[in-house]
């Protein structure tokens, strides 16, 4: 460590490099925290979790029994053990006791991008309800046709406030901060929809995985899906050839020509397809779509609701996209993860050992932007593995029951977990235990936040 | 590796892909290999002879796994090989993600093969197999097809017919989608009894096993046993549960041990 500073100092290594492997030691090094300890006051499991975006200390939690509760995962409410562990109490908890309080399990919590002065949460009481943080009281009310699985609010949106949900219902709603009612709906899933995410490179895409095991890319500024990830396009590299994209190509190419032919009737250019020269057949081709569907004409802009392909061969239950919006991570209940090159729309065939995923909740995936790891939780054990390899570098046993959903917070490099055994753990690098006790815990000037 | 099990492995190689079933090597021995297309190679010499089924030769992808460290290059390099129709992958109904890949010879041989047992049986209108035999399989390399274009693509040979897409069910060619009816999984005729066998197989060797007070045996006594209800052999069954994680192998002074996983 010492080497490498004195190698930043004389100018040897850039500053980006220098930090990247500071942080890459660090996360190395994560074990269960011993000077960190979350006092959870949930009876149920933890369902979500999320850091707030703006400053990155406030943690947001919400479980099965209808509770919410924001701990600051900086400053310690008090410490035990001499002194050495530091006990962050939450700060506040709404639960059912709380008039306007949600009634069954709350699925997701999310805090506003803009600031910690809202947060979001949905349930399975069909509810989506808006926080104010500092008064704890709803500010607003969404109800939705079935249990919500996952709210997600874009955080480079700085022209729309829309919050993105994903439920039972095989229609996203888009619900709208500022006016207080439903913007549209995205039409397109064959059955309910788990997972959620904006995308990090533009306000307007959207990302959701279905139980039908599909992904579907949605531009919000108009109808239908303009993208719809299939787990047979591959590609053999995490970027594609260069020179050979007619070879991938010549499935995709075949496959929207067939569902050309469905919706508008016409035998446009079955010679693309047939290149073998059986020209005289051209014309029982053409007859076939006309006899066997009298679909009636679609919107071009739907036509995607007949794009039947899949990315998982189970529910999609977990996405994320990497901050520079170019991959995409998916986990499914087929227990597979699969890395998506967003550019091309290819499956990249990264392969993550995996035994076997939870299946019937959604689990919260966390990436590591730096170090190119994700962290996913797999039943009792959270791993993390590379990107880029699929190996296994890290796995951490802690939970005891299932964990669904974790945190990395890239600030710090520390992971908070939470689990079926309504415990939300934190993983640090190893910190000394000095003897003495330091003499820095009087009042502090500076701890304030907005 | 050292290099004498290197060059003894290449020597086995030529014999093994000259002479087919070669038994007396050992799983000890052959565990690993570099590369995907000569794990495939072996392991189609090392396909276990079924008497009262006659199936070709086809490898199940957790068996690559198993064979070759890095399981990113085993996906891709099999997604080349696929693609220059080396071989084909089907999809099998005997797990969540369970595929079978079977070179595209082997493929054809067992279609003829069927097909002659048919034509035995003096069943009508077998146009069908050959029109599918040359438009569809030359054609359409991906696991799964769809209603619309199994019938445009048949339909290239001759006078299609409904009956035609329910013969081909019937004689085990294609398989509907349970989640989509209106898709077909590509499949091997003929291999239902060995896929019952391999399920079976599979839960006889992981309650062998976990019987044991300390889940784990050493790989060499384990691999002369005998599974009853399965007619693949041990060492297929073994490289199968290795690859797809159930199975651990431990590398230790006095041999390799096997130990069912916990996860």
């Amino acid at each position: 460590m010492w080497k490498e500073i004195g190698d930043r100092e004389m100018g040897k290594i850039r500053p980006n490099s220098f930090s990247s492997q500071i942080k890459s030691n660090r996360i190395s090094n994560l074990q269960l925290s011993n000077n960190k300890d979350i006092v959870s006051p949930h009876r149920g499991s933890i369902n979500s979790l999320q850091v707030d975006l703006t400053e990155g200390r406030y943690l947001l939690s919400g479980a099965s029994d209808a509770s919410a509760a924001v701990y600051d995962i900086q400053r310690p409410t008090n410490y035990e053990g001499n002194g050495l562990i530091a006990k962050h109490k939450c700060l506040f908890s709404v639960d059912k006791q709380h008039g306007k309080g949600h009634k069954y399990a709350i699925s997701s919590a999310i805090w506003y991008p803009v600031d910690t002065g809202l947060f979001v949460t949905g349930s399975y009481d069909h509810y989506i309800k808006v926080w104010d943080t500092n008064s704890t009281q709803v500010v607003m009310n969404f109800k939705m046709p079935g249990k919500v699985y996952r709210t997600v609010m874009s955080p480079l949106a700085t022209s729309h406030m829309l919050i993105a949900a994903g439920t039972e219902d095989v229609q996203v709603r888009l619900c709208d901060i500022a006016s207080g009612a439903f913007a549209h709906t995205l039409s397109g899933h064959r059955d309910g929809v788990m997972a959620v995410e904006w995308s990090t490179s533009s306000e307007w895409a959207l990302i959701t995985g279905g139980c039908d095991g599909a992904i579907r890319f949605w531009d919000i500024r108009r109808a239908g899906c303009f993208l719809v990830l299939d787990q047979s396009q591959s590609q053999l590299g995490w970027r594609p050839p260069v020179l050979a994209r007619s070879a991938a190509n010549k499935v995709s190419v075949s496959k929207s020509l067939s569902a050309g032919q469905n919706s508008l009737g016409k035998p446009r250019a079955p010679q693309k397809k047939y290149a073998n020269g059986h020209g005289v057949k051209q014309s029982t081709i053409g007859r076939v779509p006309a006899k066997s569907s009298a679909r009636q004409r679609l919107h071009p802009g739907m036509l995607s609701i007949q794009d039947r392909a899949t990315a998982h061969y189970g529910a999609v239950t977990g996405l994320k996209v990497t901050d520079d919006g170019m991959y995409l991570l998916s986990a499914g209940s087929d227990s597979r993860i699969k890395l998506w090159d967003l550019e091309s729309g290819y499956n990249t065939l990264v392969n993550f050992e995996m035994v076997r995923l939870q299946t019937s909740k959604a689990i919260q995936l966390a990436i590591s932007q730096e170090t190119a790891q994700v962290f996913v939780p797999c039943m009792t054990v959270v791993k993390a593995f590379d990107i880029w390899s699929g190996k296994m570098s890290l796995a951490f046993h802690g939970h005891y029951e299932s964990v669904n959903c974790c945190w990395f917070s890239s600030q710090d490099q520390e992971l908070y977990t939470g689990g079926n055994d309504r415990q939300i753990l934190v993983w640090s690098p190893c910190e000394p235990i000095t003897d003495d006790m330091d003499a820095g815990h009087t009042k502090d000037q500076d701890n304030w936040s907005d | 590796m050292d290099k004498g099990k290197k060059r003894r492995r290449e020597d086995e190689e030529i014999e093994a892909v000259d002479s087919d079933a070669n038994h007396s090597l050992s799983l000890e021995q052959n565990l690993s290999f570099s590369d995907t297309l000569v794990a495939l190679r072996m392991m189609r010499a090392q396909f276990p002879h079924i008497d009262k089924v006659s199936i070709q030769p086809f490898i199940l992808q957790s068996q690559l796994y198993s064979s070759v460290k890095d399981r990113t290059q085993v996906d891709r390099e099999l997604e080349s090989l696929r693609r220059d129709k080396v071989v084909r992958v089907f999809k099998l109904n005997t797990g969540q993600d369970d595929h079978g890949i079977m070179f595209l010879d082997d493929y054809l041989k067992q279609v003829e093969h069927v097909v002659k047992r048919m034509e035995e049986k003096k069943q009508c209108d077998l146009q069908v197999f050959k029109w599918f035999k040359v438009h569809v399989i030359e054609s359409k390399l991906e696991p799964c097809i769809g209603h619309q274009e199994l019938y445009a693509l048949l339909s290239l040979g001759g006078r299609m017919k409904d009956e035609h897409i329910s013969l081909l069910i019937n004689s085990g060619f294609l398989t509907h989608q349970l989640i989509d009816p209106s898709m077909y999984w590509f499949a091997i005729p003929n291999i239902g009894s060995i896929l019952k066998g391999l399920s079976q197989g599979r839960k006889e060797l992981l309650s062998l096993l976990n019987r044991r007070r300390y889940k784990k045996m050493m790989l060499a006594p384990l691999e002369k046993k005998h599974l009853r209800l399965s007619p693949l052999d041990m060492r297929f069954h073994l490289r199968d549960l290795i690859g797809s994680g159930h199975i651990k192998t431990v590398h230790t002074p006095t041999g390799i041990v096997v130990r069912v996983s916990k996860d």
